[in-house]
Parts: C-alpha cells; structure tokens; sequence
C-alpha cells in the first residue's frame, strides 16, 4: 500500500496559490477556513522562499495523540483523517499540530469553535466513499477515484507533489541533482521524521 | 474593503453544488446529529457494535463520485495569455467541478489561484442578473428590448447630433475572436475607428514596436520553447504572478540546462526570487541599462556579425547611440552597478540562446515603444531571432489580447493589421460582401474613416477638452463599453469630470465594474445602462494564447440568468441600427446569436496578412480534442497523426494558405532553419525594398532592405525577396502554377490592375500556395530594423518620465515635444517642463509604480468577487521601503494616505513595508477600485453586485503621460507622497 | 516538567526569531551581485537556529503565517505523558492519602459533645456564593478531567458516538459555567480576604498540627491556617485557571500559538493541583471533621464546635455581640 505524503519543492513555488483555490473549489471550502495556504519566508528579500502548507498526514500524527475523543484515524494509504461526528471543537489538535492545519469555522459566541475542518488528502471522511454525506461534511473524495489531491494536481509549476512518499521523494531527489540546489523537503522531518538527502 | 460575511454558513455555502446533487441543502445541524449520537439512542445499547481503537470507515457500498454521469467540456481560462485549458464536469446543466488538464501542452494540467478558481466567475451570485437601467439617481430592471431600444435610439441621436465618431465603442480583450471581431466589424459599420480594447494600455507598444522591427507585433517563440534557452532575461516583467503557469516551463528551462535566469525590474518580484542574477534598475531606466549591455556586447566584440549582415538593417546607427551609453552614464541614469552590467551582458551575448522575456515593466511608458524596440534590438544584435530558445518572448495580459488584436479591435487598423487605407477598406468590402461606398457612406468622410481613432486612455480627454482640441466632428459623448474596466486606465479624478459629461454610457460586462461606482461617484443620474454579459465559458470560441496559438472553446454551460453573449449582444446593436442583414450576410444567426464557427469562417476568408486563414474551426476542434499528441518543447504532433499530423499546438498563426494545404502554423517566428511548411519564416520586408542613406561626405547611397544570402529552409529564392504579387510570380514564371479558379479570384479582387494583387489580398489564396510550394514566405525576406524610421525615435533614445525624481536629467533627456496624435494633444513636453519648474519632485519624492497580484486580474471587478480569491487578498496595499517607511513613521500594516502629483489626488489603503522596492520607490498593485479618495463606493453599486473586496485604485494616483507612437498611458513611473494616516 | 521549560524557551525563541528577522537585512542597493537563487533560506538551517518559522501570509489569519512549528510535538508529550501522570499522581495520592488518614485517625469528633446552642458562621449571601462556586468547580473539575482522562478511562466503556456526544456537552457546560466560577472566586476573594491575611497565630496553629493531626485543639480566629491555605489556593489557583482558561476559550486574541500551548500547560496543571487540593477540602468539610459541614450548610455551628476549633473568633463575636445576647437567642435555639 502507498504511502501518501506531500512535498513542497520550495525551488519552484512561486505563492501563485493555485493550491489555495484549488482546494477551495474542490471541496467549496468556506471563507475563512483554509486547508491551504503559501507561506512566504524572507519575503522580498534575496533568499525569499514560499511553501505552500496543509495537513501533511504526519506519521505517528500529533493531533491524533492529543484529541480527547480520539476522533482521528489513519487509512491504509497514509492519510490522517478525522470524524465530524466525533470532533467537540476543542481546538486541541491545533496546538499539537507542527503545521497550523486544522481549522475551526467560528460559531456562536466567545470564539467558540465549529467541528474542526482539515485537508483531507481529498480521500473524504468516515462515511462512505463518494456519498453525499461524505461530501457535505469533508468535500470529495478524489483518492477513492483514483485521482491524487487536485492542490497538487493543478500546481503551476509543479512545486507541490503529492503521491507516494517514496515516489515523491524520488523525483525531487532528483530535481536536486539535476539543478545542483534544493532548501529542502519543508518539513518532511518535523511530520515523517526523515528528510530527503540532497 | 472587507465586508463581513460572518452569514455565510459551511452548510449554506456548499449548498449550490449539493443542492444540484440531492435536490436540498445539506449539511449537519445539530439535530441531525443528535438523533444520530448513541445517548440519544441508547448508548449501551449500542456498545458491542462500536468499533475500539479508532474510527473506521464506513462498510456502505461505495457511493460512486458524485460526478458520475458529468459530461466533461474543455475551454480556456479567460485570465493571462498563457492558454491554459480549462477542463469543466458538467452535470444536470450546472457546472460542479473542475479537473486538471493533463493534455495540454501548455498547462499540463496546471493552473494558478485565478484559473483554479473559474467555475466560481460563472456561479458568482453577484453577477449581473438582468439588463439595469440608473436614471433620476435610481436602478430599475429593464428587459432586453427595451434596454437595447433606448440604447440604440439614444446612440442614433448622438450620431445625427455629433456625427458618428462621437460615440467610443471600448471592446475587450476578454471577447473571443469572433466577438472582438464582430465589435470591430460593429465599429466599421457603424462609421468609426473609435474602437479599441485592453492591448492599449497593455502591450500596444509591443505590437508597434516589435512590428516595426521585423515584421509581427507578437510573441516570436512560444513558453514551452522558453525550456531550450541558456540565458533568459525577464525585463519588465513578473510572470510568477502575471502568467504563474509560464514559470513552470521556465523553472524547468532553468533547472535542466542550469541556464542563467536574469530579472531585471525595480522590484526584488516573486519571478526574481527564482533568478540567478537580479538587477534592480530606476523605473523607466530601461533604456540605458539595454544600451550599457550592448555597449560591452560591442567593445567586446559579443555581437553576431554575421546574423547582423544578413539579416539586419541600421546597425552603424545603432552604435553611434549605443557609444553614449559608458557604464558610468548607465550607473548615473539607472543606478545599475557596473560590474553587473558586463555580466549580464556577457552571459546574454555568450551564453546562448538566450531569450529576453517582457511584459508592462517595459511597455506601459511614454516610451513604451522605444523600450519594447531597444529589446529588439538587442536580440538582433547577438542573432538571437528565429532559432529554438531565443527570441522576444512578450507574454501577454489577457487571455485573448492577442487576438483581439489581431482581429483588428483597435483604433490604427482593420482586422488582422490590413490597416485603414482605401485598398484596406476595399479588402474587407470584397471579404465582407458588402459596398466599399455603403462604408465610406457610415463614416463622417473619407478622411475619417482612413485616420486613425482615439486611444482608450484619451477618451476622457477626448470628451471633456475643448471641441476644437478634438480632431473629429465633435467630442466624444457616448461610450459602449463590453467587458473593459476603468480603473485601469490613469488619470482617474479627470476620468470623472468626462463620466459626468457623457450623454450616454452603457456598461455590457458580468460585473458593474468601476464604470459604474465612478459614475455614480462622479454625480452621473441617468443614461447609464447596465448589460448582462455572459462570461466565456458560457460562450463558445476561438482565443488566441500568448504564443499565438488558437484554442477553441466549448460551451461549458448556458449563459445564466438573462445574461448574453457577446455575439448577441453585438447582432441586436446591428439589427437595432437596422445593418444586421449587410454586416451578418455570410454568417449564420439563431435566435439572435451568430454561429461562431461561420465568424471564424469569415475570418478565415480575409486574415492572409496575418495567416489566420488556415485555423478553420474544424482543425482547431480536432487540434482541442487531439492536445495530447502534441510535443512538450517543439509543441508539434507526429506526422502520422491522422487528424493532427505534424501540426504545431493551436495553429500559431501565420498558417498560411487555405485549411486544406494544411499549413501547420509557425511556433516560431523568423526560423530560417525550417522549411517554411514545417513552420519556418523570415523577417518580413515591410517597410520598403531599399532605402536611401545620407554618408559623411554628403553623397547618398541605396541599401536594400532586403536579407542578404539567408533565406528560409528549402526556398527556391536562395536570397531576399520582396513579396508576392501575381507579378513577382509572372516574373518568376510561377503564375502558370495558379489555377483557373485562383486566377479568376485575383482578377476579381483587380480587375484593372491583377498584376498588383498580392498575397495578402488574394482571396483564393492562390498566390500564398505558390509561394509555399516553393518554399518560399509569402511575404517576402526582408531585414530586421534596428533603424525603424516613421517612428518618432527611429533609434531608441533615452527621455526621463514626465515625472521623475532626477530632474537634472531631464534637460539631457527630454520627454519628445507636444504633439497632437490619435486626434488629441499630447502636451508631455508641457507637463514635465511645468513638473520640473514647479519643483513637483520635492513635494512627491517617492517614485510610485505599479503592477500585477496573482490573485487578480486587470481592473479586477470579477476576481474580486471570487470569494476564494478576494479572501487571500483583501485589502489595497502600498509597497515602500524600510528606510522611507521609518522616515515616515509608517508602519507595516498600518493606514497610509497616497497623495499625487496631480488633481489633489490622494487614496487611503494600507502599507506594504518591505525591502522588495529599492529606497524611494514605492510600488501599488492596479486591480483595486470601489474607493474613491478615502470614501468607500459599495453603494454606488446596483444592490448585491458589489465586489466582495473594494479598495482604491492605483489610478487615482497615476498621472499624465502618452507614448508618442501608440497613445499608451504611463502608470509604472509617476511621482507621490505617502504619509501615515 | 521539561516540557513547561521548553515552552517557555518556546515562547522566548520565537520573540528572538521576530527580532532577528526584522535586524537581518541585507541591503542589496548596493551589492554587485544578488542571486536569489543560491541565496535561498533552507529549512533545516532556519530549524537549527529558530524554534519555528514564521513568515508572511496575506490572509488575515496570522496564526497561518507559521509553517512549521515542532514544538506543537513538545506540547503533545506533556499532553499525552507528562500531564497524565502529573494529574494521576496529584488527584489518587491525594484520596490515597485522604483514605489512609480516615482509616487511621477517623473523624475527627467534638471533643466536648454539642452544647446545643449554634452560632452564625456564615451568612446566607456567603453560603450562596461558597455553593455556587463549589457546584461549577465540580462540574468543571469533572468535565475538565474528561479532556485529559476521558479518553483512555471513559470513552472504552461507552463507546466513540456516546463519549464524543457527553464530551460536547461537557464542553459547553466548561465553557459556560467559567462565568458563575469565575464570579464565584472573586467574590470569595473579597468576602473573606478580611479574615485570611496570615498572621502569627497560624504558626503556632500549625506547629501543633491543627487539630487534625493529634488531639490538640490550637486557637484560630475565623479562619484557620488550613482555611486560610484552602483559601489562598482557591484565590490563586482559580484565578491562574480563570486567566488561562478565557485564554483558551477565546483562542488567539492575545497570544499566538506558543501562548495557547503555554496556556494549556498552566491551566491543565494548575487544575489537577486545584483539584487535588479542593478533595482534601471536601474531605474535611464532610466525614473529616464532626460539625463542619454545618457551617456551609445551615450557616450555625455549634458553640462548642466554635470553641474547639475557632476559639479566637469565638472571643471576638461574644466580645461583638456581648451586649445583645438577645438578639442572638432565636439563633441559638437548637434546630431540633
């Protein structure tokens, strides 16, 4: 079985955000929640670099160990997800998480916090696979049609692989050899505990 | 502005797409969720089916994608010029999704924030809905008819009052070629050259500066031949976040061949980030700085003499001017170090091919034009044209700005550069059916028709300056505008003074745009009409990418609401102003809406200067349906391929000659090394055969302007050539290879004279088919201009923006004297002088340019009302400097007030610190609009048409300044002020 | 409690990571050469010097300008491990303690028997707000304990769907009751701040373990040392748990993310603590101590009881009151 990883070749990415909206018109993500977003370091600056960031469905994942009503769980491809259902907005999984993925619709008063919302690797949620259910509560589910998360599938320049973790690091292993320069698998290390060797 | 969307509930907004699913809006409540939860049921009860140790997926069958049944249609995005296909699932009617485009060669199933957001554009529930109406201060609902009888009525008024020049029709770059074609075709009969679109302020300098160069004012390679260049330079350009999708075929040029990947732009962009070297230079420095690279080109003896014998023309001139340029007058004037100079230099004159890539950074000038041909000139200089990985790689802003041009939507030509002299009108009568007489009858006299229009910039000008000023009947007092934004033409506090003096103004666009919140603003109460239009993907056509190749588009879905197609629109004008039967004669019309593919026809019959006239819509279809089969970095399929054998992508004009020669279109302009039906080309020889030059000594002597023993592949003419006539072919002996048919069509097109009937005016085709077989380019072989003369600077000169900070340069480097062009003033020379004694720079210090957000687009009405646009970005910016923020006691995030140098202007919007812009240059991107002056215009807006984010327009700061040669405005250098509000 | 001094690093090395963003400029006006490409930032360099890293976004939410942030891991050990054991050992070593002393010393009896004459201890306004504080605490000691505990301990039994659905409702009531506690704890503060300044005569009432341990009936005033201790940790501990909660209950007003994992930490901690301590107050206000419960019940407590355990205080409201004793009389009758 795949082990499904994300990797943000930092070399290419410009912050077109094509991911961002991707994501958005996949899933018809709401204002506010952003499974996904470009961060820009050193910014105008020589040495500027953007990475785009979601959830990186982390090995041995942080949000995971800490929910309280243990509502995360991992599929056989890699992919961490979660129930709607389970989710009490407690927002604990934010805290735990390296990278700012979950996301909280605002409801109600005191910034009281809606079930929590994550990228789900387009692989949907609990329910079945390709039900209407599945999709209102998680958006598509692009993994049970074969079809890899559309953030990376529609990358301008394709700075964002998305795929086997092997397979993906493969071919950014060799992009690193090809152009002689790499900043790195951007955080590969804080969410699999390996980096790819350029 | 942000407006609070807070209403918006996950649920409800899911809802357009699962409500088309299931027929409801979906979603959990809280209810639901209990009746489901196990206290509610009995939790113990449940206890023995729960699973331990995590959740697990849910055993139902599987549902199957929600998009099974979807029928999948493929257009193009309607955003940059790079040509991105766009792949639609469509179900029950509605659009639900959006797919990656694996096949296309350009995108490879790629987009950037805009284009992966498009489905939105035709969902949007602020759209127009219905045809509005704004009279005593009021918006009502009109209908269809009624709206196109005032309309029409009030144009006709106008027309018997102030004479048909009078009323402005502003097209779009956003029409397909069919509709920007039919509004030009609209322009023609109804009597004016007053028709223009976004290449204007765009890249109008490119299409007359690279034209006069060598022939064609486009792209000469295309992004994906971009993948073989050693050096690239992007000078005046920031596709990472104008054409994103081109940076991947950049990036991996770069990456694979390791090559030099130049910027040169004031700004450290999100493009120069990825670069090799980064040259940062003043704003409207171009000039010199290419010159101090050519001056170590030259010392250095880095030029291609060869290149530069064969195949181009006024070199001596040119390095008379280029000697001026030391390094030292280079660093003086720009600011570029020395050092960098040469290197820069030597990796682009050594380290070939090398390309020089650019986009508004250097046309939108007052010396746009010069910049765009000392660009030129710099390839000529180290014989990079015509060959795989070199060329001017101009990327284009719109997504069929290219065509639209070539379809002649402009004030200085007829469709596809035929021009507007009388044997340019008699050409269209003969493709058009109609009387060359029944034309010249629409306009206000012969003159008219034969002088050039007014640039979109001047409208305002145009309408609110003395009549005598005005060279036409009257001034302008209705504008037609379909799908063009205001914001983005400068000046805008004068623009206001001509919204209020309009009679009429009608408005056909998805959006009310700024047209609308300006108007109102500006104290208009009635005669402003609102249209409907569809967008493009609920229309279907032919666009033209950057690279020159057409792409056909399919209806994704119906137009929604009452909205119209651009081609209706235009045909209910025709029938209103009662020619609809001459103007639609040989194209098909239903239910009021023209067939595209008989417009792309019609086209196709008149386009021969151009090669427009091999792209029938059958071969764009198949070429649509075929995108996989064609190569990555040659963009041609095999040979073999039934339906696309050999073609390159899209038919990248010229493809010359009927469909059925099957010419396979040119990927690359100017290639000597392919025969010319594989695609290969020569410079064109437009400007003369020879020309007489004056010597030291006084004599004089004749140099042909033809190319000198370099011809292209194959060619039975093994040296220049001028173009074909019936009568170079006589004289060839060719004319005999013509048929009966052919022969009979020339003499038809002259029947006095058939000898002088040339390639470009045969209707049959005929001689481009003779021409071809032979091997030879229809229009000749000529050279390349470094001496373009007919321009103002036939050699590029150096002048200093009308307002800049180094006054002492301006006597060395003066902007050109008042002149009146394009029928109005423009009194540059007057306002830099005035600027200088006035000492307006040390009031405004600060340089103030502008420029391209990926998130947005032109004046960026629709974008902004894409929610998952607007969010990312939401508020309008001033980029400035560290050192002139602290001096300022501005702060990063905080409110500034921008004031201008001219009108009082001033905007309020926030502060961008940050190193990106050098000390003293502060930088505004141009796609905001909606505020006015500190005041915020959402109800200027019909209600719930407003954009989701408002902001001020960069324009309200940008001031006077026209390029001489195409009526181009100056928004990247002016002066201004900023200080914390 | 490595992980709270990580945190804390956390927090400083992020400020230190702003600062230096914003002094390490380069200038390159005036550089001769600027490849951005070979200048280009590397993220295991930026992890070895920063905490985190941190740029910049254009979407409002500033918490998303941080990309990677590997303290999140640091907070998930102390969540998982180190507050696990932090709460078991407070909360079960003190019922193990509690349990062993009740088996050992029992109730601790009035000496002398009932006199059968009450005095007023506290008023009706003073038991109202000592009950309402005392009934949120629980409901959020329980309800905060299911965050931490209810995973492993609970959710096993009920399942997910019926533990998820309690662990909502025990959220809101979290949430909401915060706002009666919260009052409850501040008006305690003011109500009884008069009576627990400490002062000498806790240290003898200590030194001879005050009456609970052993036989000896130390003097006090209204409050003794262990009231004043139970007090002081109901101040102190109520209010880091009140300022660290509204922290957490309105996420990222005040702090970014290090400053939420900070919060948790204090307010996790010092919950388990304040619970610990509240059990033993629990324990002495019911089967510890024969008579105590009457003063937070009825509000009379024996004179006798008054005697024994505040004998000072005692003193003081005869010496008060002396002079009408028949005002205190209907009081005094006994309630059977």
């Amino acid at each position: 079985m795949a082990r499904m990883k994300f990797l943000c070749d930092a070399d290419r990415c410009i912050e077109c955000n094509a991911c961002v909206t991707a994501c958005k018109n996949e899933h018809e993500v709401p204002w506010g929640i952003n499974r996904r977003r470009v961060v820009t370091i050193n910014d105008g600056k020589p040495g500027e670099r953007s990475v785009t960031m979601a959830c990186m469905h982390c090995t041995d994942a942080p949000c995971a160990a800490v929910c309280p009503v243990n509502c995360f769980y991992t599929t056989a491809d890699g992919v961490v997800l979660h129930s709607k259902d389970l989710c009490i907005g407690c927002g604990y999984c934010f805290y735990a998480c390296p990278f700012g993925a979950p996301q909280y619709p605002k409801i109600g008063n005191f910034g009281s916090r809606g079930k929590m919302d994550k990228c789900t690797y387009c692989a949907g949620g609990p329910e079945a696979d390709g039900s209407k259910e599945e999709y209102e509560k998680y958006g598509a589910n692009r993994l049970a049609e074969g079809k890899l998360p559309l953030c990376a599938e529609m990358c301008s320049t394709k700075s964002l692989l998305a795929g086997d973790g092997e397979v993906i690091a493969q071919i950014y292993k060799e992009r690193v050899m090809k152009r002689g320069y790499g900043s790195g698998a951007w955080g590969w290390k804080t969410a699999y505990r390996e980096t790819i060797e350029s | 502005m942000l407006i609070k969307r807070t209403e918006r509930s996950e649920a409800a907004s899911r809802g357009s797409v699962a409500a088309t699913l299931s027929g409801q809006v979906g979603g959990l409540d809280r209810r639901a969720f209990l009746r489901r939860s196990g206290l509610a049921g009995g939790a113990l009860a449940a206890l023995g089916t729960l699973p331990i140790g995590g959740v697990r997926k849910a055993d139902a069958a599987v549902a199957g994608p929600l998009s099974a049944g979807a029928t999948v249609r493929k257009n193009v995005c309607t955003h940059c010029a790079v040509g991105c296909t766009v792949t639609a699932e469509v179900l029950n009617g509605v659009w639900i999704g959006q797919e990656p485009s694996w096949d296309s060669p350009i995108n490879r199933g790629s987009h950037c924030a805009k284009g992966a957001s498009v489905r939105e554009l035709v969902h949007s529930e602020r759209r127009l809905r219905y045809p509005m109406k704004f009279s005593g201060g009021q918006w009502s609902r009109v209908s269809w008819d009624t709206a196109i009888d005032e309309i029409g009525d009030k144009l006709m008024q106008v027309r018997e009052k102030s004479g048909p020049d009078s009323v402005y029709w502003l097209g779009s770059a956003k029409m397909t070629n069919e509709g920007a074609y039919l509004f030009r075709k609209l322009g023609a009969f109804w009597g004016t050259n007053n028709t223009d679109h976004q290449a204007r302020i765009c890249h109008s300098t490119t299409v007359t500066g690279v034209a006069n160069t060598w022939g064609y004012g486009a792209m000469t390679n295309s992004f994906n031949d971009i993948r073989n260049s050693k050096t690239l330079i992007i000078w005046g350009g920031n596709p990472a976040e104008a054409h994103p999708v081109s940076l991947q075929h950049l990036l991996e040029g770069k990456e694979l061949n390791r090559a030099n990947f130049i910027v040169v732009d004031p700004r450290l962009t999100r493009t120069a980030a990825h670069a090799t070297e980064y040259v940062r230079l003043r704003p409207g420095t171009d000039i010199p700085v290419l010159y101090g690279m050519m001056w170590h080109v030259l010392k250095n003896g880095w030029e291609d003499r060869e290149f530069i014998r064969q195949r181009v023309y006024g070199f001596d001139d040119l390095r008379k001017e280029v000697e001026k340029w030391t390094p030292d007058e280079v660093e003086r004037v720009s600011g570029v170090p020395p050092a960098q100079l040469e290197r820069v230099a030597k990796m682009f004159a050594t380290e070939k091919p090398s390309t020089l890539i650019w986009c508004m950074g250097q046309t939108q000038h007052t010396v746009g034009t010069a910049n765009v041909r000392t660009s030129c000139i710099a390839l000529l200089l180290t014989g990079n044209v015509g060959k795989p990985g070199t060329g001017a790689n101009i990327f284009r802003g719109h997504d069929n700005v290219q065509g639209a041009t070539d379809v002649g939507l402009d004030i200085v030509t007829l469709p596809f550069y035929y021009g507007l002299a009388e044997g340019a009108w008699k050409h269209w009568a003969r493709v058009w059916e109609v009387d060359y007489d029944y034309l010249a009858s629409r306009f206000s006299d012969k003159k008219q028709m034969e002088t050039p229009g007014i640039p979109l910039t001047r409208w305002f000008d145009a309408t609110i300056l003395p009549r005598t000023d005005v060279a036409q009947q009257d001034n302008i007092k209705a504008v037609f505008v379909q799908g063009h934004a205001s914001n983005s033409i400068t000046r805008i506090p004068e623009s206001l003074k001509g919204l209020k003096a309009l009679e009429l103004l009608v408005v056909a666009d998805p959006h009310p745009t700024t047209w609308t919140s300006l108007s109102v603003e500006a104290g208009r109460k009635d005669g402003l009409y609102l249209l409907p239009i569809a967008t493009q993907f609920e229309c279907k056509g032919s666009r033209v990418a950057s690279n020159r190749s057409l792409q056909w588009g399919e209806q994704i879905v119906k137009p929604v609401f009452e909205c119209k197609d651009d081609l209706e629109l235009i045909y209910l004008m025709a029938k209103k102003f009662g020619f609809a039967d001459k103007m639609f004669k040989n194209i098909k019309v239903e239910n009021n809406l023209p067939e595209a593919e008989d417009v792309l026809r019609e086209m196709n019959r008149g386009s021969w200067s151009t090669g427009y006239c091999g792209q029938s819509p059958e071969r764009l279809k198949a070429h649509m349906k075929n995108q996989a089969k064609f190569d990555l970095v040659t963009m041609r399929a095999p040979k073999d391929d039934p339906e696309v054998g050999g073609d390159y992508y899209g038919l990248p004009w010229p493809c010359w000659g009927t469909p059925e020669i099957k010419h396979p279109g040119s990927a690359l302009l100017y290639n000597t090394n392919l025969h010319v039906m594989d695609g290969g080309g020569t410079f064109r020889p437009r400007f003369g055969l020879e020309r007489e030059e004056k010597l030291p000594d006084g004599t004089t002597r004749k140099v042909s302007l033809l190319a000198e023993g370099s011809y292209s592949k194959g060619s039975a003419i093994q040296d220049g050539y001028p173009e074909f006539t019936l009568a170079v072919l006589k004289k060839l002996g060719w004319d005999k290879e013509l048929t009966e048919a052919e022969m009979a069509t020339i003499t038809r097109v002259n029947p006095a004279n058939p000898d002088t009937v040339s390639w470009s005016l045969d209707l049959s085709g005929g001689i481009q088919r003779v021409a071809l077989m032979h091997g030879c380019v229809p229009y000749g072989n000529g050279k390349a201009r470094m001496n373009a003369f007919g321009l103002p600077d036939p050699i590029p000169v150096h002048r200093e923006p009308i307002y800049t900070p180094r006054v002492e340069l301006v006597a060395k480097y003066p902007t050109l004297p008042d002149a009146k062009q394009f029928r109005v003033p423009n009194i540059g020379f007057s306002v830099q002088k005035a600027a200088v004694d006035k000492g307006i720079a040390k009031q405004f210090p600060l340089i103030l340019s502008s420029g391209r957000l990926v998130e947005y687009e032109g004046g960026g009405e629709e974008t902004r009302t894409n929610p998952w646009l607007a969010e990312l970005q939401q508020d309008m910016f001033i980029e400035i400097n560290p050192s002139d923020a602290a001096d300022r006691g501005i702060k990063d995030g905080g409110w500034v007030w921008v004031s201008g140098a001219e009108n009082n202007s001033r905007a309020r919007m926030k502060a961008l610190v940050t190193e990106r812009v050098g000390k003293g240059v502060a930088w505004m991107p141009f796609h905001f609009g909606g505020w006015f002056g500190g005041n915020d215009l959402r109800k200027n807006y019909p209600a719930g048409t407003d954009p989701i984010v408002l902001g001020e327009s960069a324009n309200t700061i940008t001031t006077y300044g026209y390029d001489p040669a195409t009526g181009m405005q100056e928004p990247k250098v002016t002066l201004c002020q900023i200080v914390a509000a | 409690m490595a992980s709270f001094e990580r945190l804390i690093s956390l927090t400083v090395g992020a400020l230190a990571f702003l600062l230096i963003l914003t002094a390490s400029t380069p200038s390159i006006a005036q550089q001769d050469q600027v490849n951005p490409t070979a200048s280009s930032v590397r993220e295991q360099q930026l992890l070895r010097e920063f905490d985190r890293i941190q740029g910049r976004v254009s979407i409002p939410d500033q918490r998303s300008s941080v990309l990677v942030q590997p303290a999140g891991r640091e907070w998930r050990e102390f969540r998982t491990v180190a507050l696990r054991w932090v709460g078991g050992i407070a909360i079960l070593g003190m019922l193990a303690v509690l349990l062993i002393f009740y088996l050992t010393r029992g109730m601790v009896r009035l000496e002398s028997g009932r006199s059968g004459r009450t005095i007023v201890r506290f008023t009706t306004f003073e038991r109202f707000v000592h009950w309402m504080t005392a009934t949120c605490f629980i409901v959020l000691a329980i309800s905060g304990l299911n965050i931490t505990f209810g995973r492993p301990l609970l959710l096993p039994l009920i399942g997910f769907e019926a533990f998820s659905e309690w662990s909502q409702w025990a959220k809101y009531a979290h949430n909401y009751l915060s706002f009666p506690f919260t009052i409850g704890v501040v008006l305690i503060f003011l109500m009884w701040l008069a009576g627990n300044i400490p002062n000498k005569v806790d240290v003898d009432w200590l030194k001879r373990g005050g009456g609970i341990i052993g036989h000896d009936q130390p003097p006090a005033y209204r409050f003794n040392a262990g009231q004043k201790a139970i007090y002081w940790i109901v101040v102190i501990g109520g209010g880091l748990v009140a300022a660290s909660g509204y922290q957490l209950m309105f996420p990222f007003y005040l702090s970014g993310i290090e400053g939420m994992q900070l919060a948790q930490v204090v307010h996790s901690v010092v919950a388990v603590l304040f619970i610990a301590a509240m059990l033993a107050h629990i324990y002495i206000g019911t089967i510890g101590m024969e008579g105590a419960f009457e003063a937070m019940g009825s509000g009379t407590v024996d004179m006798n009881w008054a005697k024994e355990h505040h004998s000072l205080w005692l003193e003081e409201e005869n010496a008060r009151t002396g002079a009408n004793d028949a005002r205190r009389q209907p009081a005094a009758t006994p309630a059977e």
